[in-house]
């Protein structure tokens, strides 16, 4: 009896989801001759992009509990709480997309393709940082209408933070790899 | 003041470094099959829908396993009937979703021009076959992950969303490549 409601409930935001997941790869398919051009850059794609997922998924849940902790809500936004979170999201994402890009490097070089470090690393990490800015943006804006609707945040964030974090993240690998593959 | 910026990055900073290593190995699998890729475009496309349909699936059956866990209607075993029944379902959500979502990729590419070269027939059993072992896979690992830190007194609401996504993209290339191989594509 419950998996019937389970069915119902979960197939239509999973359909949604994986049309998420087809502009996404619809991205990735587009890239194909930056791929080509960049050794290096398809190993970032899968970490970059699991990387925003679970630093803004864990951004909206931490936010979910602060509204239910009445820390936060719609009038109170904009507050020190939120604050302190903004910037452990930013930073982690800074942080962690610099590890990607090194990893990415270090594992290539082991299995013998090189890729020029320079331009991997300000991939990987102008990429990180500009969708971190981008889904911290997207994050306050989903979460005001959600507290303003009284909604409970647990239900929306995560789907569709992790829905966006894949395309936005997919289109800023886009955006940087054409910018900084295109400086020589 | 609860939230601390420096703490937030402390705690995060273990996880999200191991699942980033098991990424990157996915991402190397990825490095090592491109040419492959390159001349067959559609799979690359699908690469994000077969992997996000398999985390979104995973983390919903941890995350109705650990509520069930919590309010006790489900039990510590696996001869649990409701755990059961909830991993039969996520099967069968798997199978529908990755059969709709196939056909919806195939058409984008051929409506979107992009080379082909297989029929709708073969990719969509390889997509679905794919999906199939994937969602079998992850739902036993949803399972374990939740039963055990359940057991191990954490919250399993915080460790089978991460645990699954990233153990599931990972899985959901190396299948991937595996079916592409069985078809001969």
């Amino acid at each position: 009896m419950f998996a019937k409601e389970m069915l119902k409930q979960s197939l239509p935001l999973i359909i949604i989801c994986g049309i998420g997941g087809v502009v996404t790869g619809n991205t990735l398919g587009a890239m194909i001759d930056i791929l080509k051009e960049i050794p290096g850059l398809i190993v970032v794609i899968p970490a970059v992009i699991a990387l925003r997922g679970n630093i803004s998924t864990a951004l909206g849940s931490r936010l979910g509990s602060a509204y239910h902790l009445g820390i936060i809500d719609a009038e109170n936004l904009w507050n020190i709480e939120l604050k302190q979170n903004i910037i452990g999201s930013l930073v982690l994402s800074f942080l962690m997309s610099l590890i990607i890009g090194v990893l990415a490097y270090i594992t290539s070089l082991a299995l013998n393709v090189h890729p020029d470090p320079l331009k991997l690393l300000s991939i990987v990490i102008l990429a990180g940082v500009l969708s971190g800015l981008i889904l911290t943006f997207l994050t306050i804006i989903i979460i005001y209408f959600v507290f303003k609707r009284g909604y409970d945040p647990d239900n929306i964030t995560g789907p569709a933070l992790a829905t966006f974090g894949d395309v936005f993240s997919m289109l800023c690998i886009f955006g940087s790899a054409v910018l900084i593959g295109g400086i020589n | 003041m609860i939230y601390n910026w420096k703490r937030i990055v402390k705690n995060c900073i273990p996880l999200l470094t191991i699942t980033i290593c098991i990424e990157i190995f996915a991402g190397q699998i990825l490095q090592g099959n491109q040419q492959k890729l390159f001349l067959i475009p559609i799979f690359l496309i699908s690469i994000p829908v077969v992997n996000g349909v398999g985390g979104n699936i995973g983390s919903i059956l941890g995350a109705r396993l650990a509520s069930g866990l919590h309010m006790g209607y489900i039990e510590l075993s696996i001869k649990d009937k409701n755990m059961h029944e909830n991993f039969f379902t996520s099967i069968l959500l798997g199978f529908i979703s990755y059969l709709i979502l196939a056909i919806i990729i195939y058409y984008i590419a051929y409506f979107g021009d992009i080379r082909l070269s297989v029929g709708l027939m073969e990719f969509a059993f390889v997509v679905v076959c794919t999906g199939i072992l994937l969602i079998i896979m992850v739902s036993l690992i949803s399972v374990f992950t939740a039963f055990w830190s359940f057991k191990k007194g954490l919250d399993p609401d915080d460790m089978v969303a991460p645990v699954v996504t990233t153990v599931g993209d990972t899985l959901g290339i190396i299948l991937l490549f595996f079916l592409i191989g069985v078809v001969g594509a």
